[in-house]
């Protein structure tokens, strides 16, 4: 199996095993672990306007 | 997280930043005009395990005079359109079939992706919706099944098909499986 083959079925698997355990704890359990990721995603997230127009492939601004 | 109905979602979770910042926002748009939310925030809410930089939503087609108060509303409570700041040209790109996106003072991410209705599978999303309860919040998310299909069929990169895995896995026991596939047929005669 290629790496990036195998890359995706390791997403996968993981994408099921995280559903899984948001349907079986509590919404506050399972949102406090997701809020890391949020909220350090955007924190740490620093663009121009035009970085992000250019990474969105969008050319409609002033 | 309780599936009350096919129309009506309760979630006791902990706010994220981009929650606060949708409801912020969707607590603005909804005094003017229906909206639905669409696409990755709706995995993201209910659970998915990844960060977004934007949120998508759908609004109806809108004259120019209530787009301006709806404008000058955003801007009141610190939005600004990441676009342009005169709303002639903000609006004409909505009239043109474009996105247009909103954002806190001084900030780029995250920001709302706001768009008009086009087509028919965005009049369903609009019509058929989901009013997610978030504590004492309240959003309007698309209906899963078709934003299961549309993820599949048309968009199809690894991130919105794990979404769309996602979506089926945590509302396995809600989901309505005959329309998914309903919806992924008409998706492929239209796309």
């Amino acid at each position: 199996m290629s790496f990036i083959d195998e890359n995706k079925k390791e997403r996968e698997s993981f994408v099921k095993k995280w559903a899984e355990y948001v349907r079986t704890h509590s919404d506050k359990d399972w949102s406090k672990q997701q809020n890391v990721i949020i909220n350090s995603a955007l924190r740490s997230a620093h663009m121009t306007r035009e970085q992000f127009f250019k990474m969105k492939g969008e050319t409609h601004y002033v | 997280m309780k599936f009350i109905d096919s129309e009506h979602i309760e979630i006791n979770r902990e706010l994220s930043d981009l929650d606060k910042f949708t409801i912020e926002f969707t607590n603005i748009l909804k005094k003017y005009i229906d909206y639905v939310i669409i696409s990755g925030y709706v995995a993201i809410v209910l659970g998915r395990a990844r960060a977004s930089e934007d949120v998508g939503i759908i609004i109806p087609r809108v004259d120019f005079s209530d787009f301006k108060k709806l404008y000058g509303n955003l801007k009141e409570n610190g939005f600004y359109c990441l676009n342009a700041e005169e709303e002639e040209i903000v609006y004409s790109y909505l009239e043109e079939n474009l996105a247009i996106r909103f954002a806190k003072l001084d900030t780029i991410i995250p920001n709302i992706e706001l768009k008009w209705i086009k087509n028919d599978f965005d009049r369903i999303a609009l019509k058929k919706t989901i009013d997610v309860t978030i504590k004492d919040k309240h959003i309007c998310i698309s209906n899963l099944e078709l934003q299961i299909a549309f993820k599949e069929v048309i968009l199809k990169s690894p991130k919105d098909l794990e979404d769309a895995q996602h979506l089926r896995s945590v509302a396995k026991e809600y989901l309505d499986f005959d329309l998914i596939q309903e919806y992924k047929e008409n998706l492929h005669e239209f796309y």
